[in-house]
């Protein structure tokens, strides 16, 4: 019997170009019996797509408090200061 | 630099909170040496402060995902970032550079994705599914192996926190397209 997390990793292997030939046959075949299978072929699609998004601004947040830091901390003034100067003068 | 990286992924059983602070270090580091390039450069087209800093952490964005899982692709770090940045200052601030190759990336495909019912969808998985978002960020983002996630995530085992993770992928996919029926602008 399939569980569901084995249908789920079926689909990330077919998405991800990892699985068998014989196993992505047979998953193409199922495909055009299941329509239920063929929406969440599509959603989870979709979710490696929110996946990355939610990742990139997790990452952006750690940078951006990078950069506060660099520009508002006395320790890297000097390095702030050099920055500012660069548009400083129009 | 990139010795400093390797090191922080060849490293095992480090807690999330130091990865956090690893990360923190590479990016002070990177900023320090590739940073005042990119001003300059885009100081001396016209550009504003704010706008090498917009491109600059696109650039870091995009070096990130380029090294994490095989760091020693890179010769130098620093050029490599320098690079891109201009390249998306280019495009994104000069008209007339418009049809730029703009090689290893294109992030305009995510830039689209900032409309109201895509933040309100990024809000609520926060939230509700902070647990299994972070859980995903870290397998398919920060490619870290099954056996760290295991002990970060506190399951028993690889083949634990392998089940673990295609339920949470099961689970917010199951959500999104909840929502994704309830908002009808969302990820067109």
């Amino acid at each position: 019997m399939t569980t569901s997390w084995n249908e789920t990793q079926q689909i990330e292997a077919v998405l991800m170009g990892t699985a068998k030939p014989g196993d992505a046959l047979l998953f193409e075949a199922k495909l055009l019996l299941d329509n239920e299978l063929a929406d969440k072929v599509m959603w989870q699609q979709k979710t490696y797509a929110v996946i990355k998004q939610y990742s990139r601004r997790q990452l952006r947040a750690e940078i951006e408090a990078v950069h506060q830091q660099l520009f508002t901390q006395p320790e890297h003034s000097s390095f702030s200061q050099k920055i500012r100067q660069l548009f400083s003068k129009r | 630099m990139a010795h400093l990286y390797k090191k922080t992924l060849v490293m095992h059983s480090i807690s999330n909170t130091d990865r956090l602070a690893q990360r923190q270090e590479l990016f002070i580091n990177l900023y320090k040496s590739a940073f005042p390039a990119v001003a300059k450069y885009v100081g001396r087209l016209g550009g504003s402060f704010d706008e090498a800093k917009d491109v600059f952490q696109d650039a870091l964005v995009v070096y990130y995902e380029k090294t994490v899982g095989q760091p020693s692709t890179l010769h130098n770090d620093t050029a490599y970032l320098v690079g891109i940045a201009k390249n998306l200052w280019l495009k994104r601030y000069r008209q007339s550079a418009q049809n730029l190759p703009l090689t290893d990336l294109d992030m305009t495909a995510d830039e689209q994705e900032e409309s109201p019912s895509n933040n309100r969808l990024m809000h609520f998985l926060n939230k509700a599914g902070h647990k299994c978002m972070e859980l995903l960020k870290s397998f398919y983002y920060d490619q870290l192996p099954l056996h760290e996630i295991a002990e970060e995530f506190g399951y028993s085992g690889v083949r634990s926190a392998t089940v673990q993770k295609y339920k949470c992928l099961e689970k917010v996919r199951e959500t999104i397209k909840e929502k994704a029926l309830a908002y009808d602008d969302f990820m067109e």
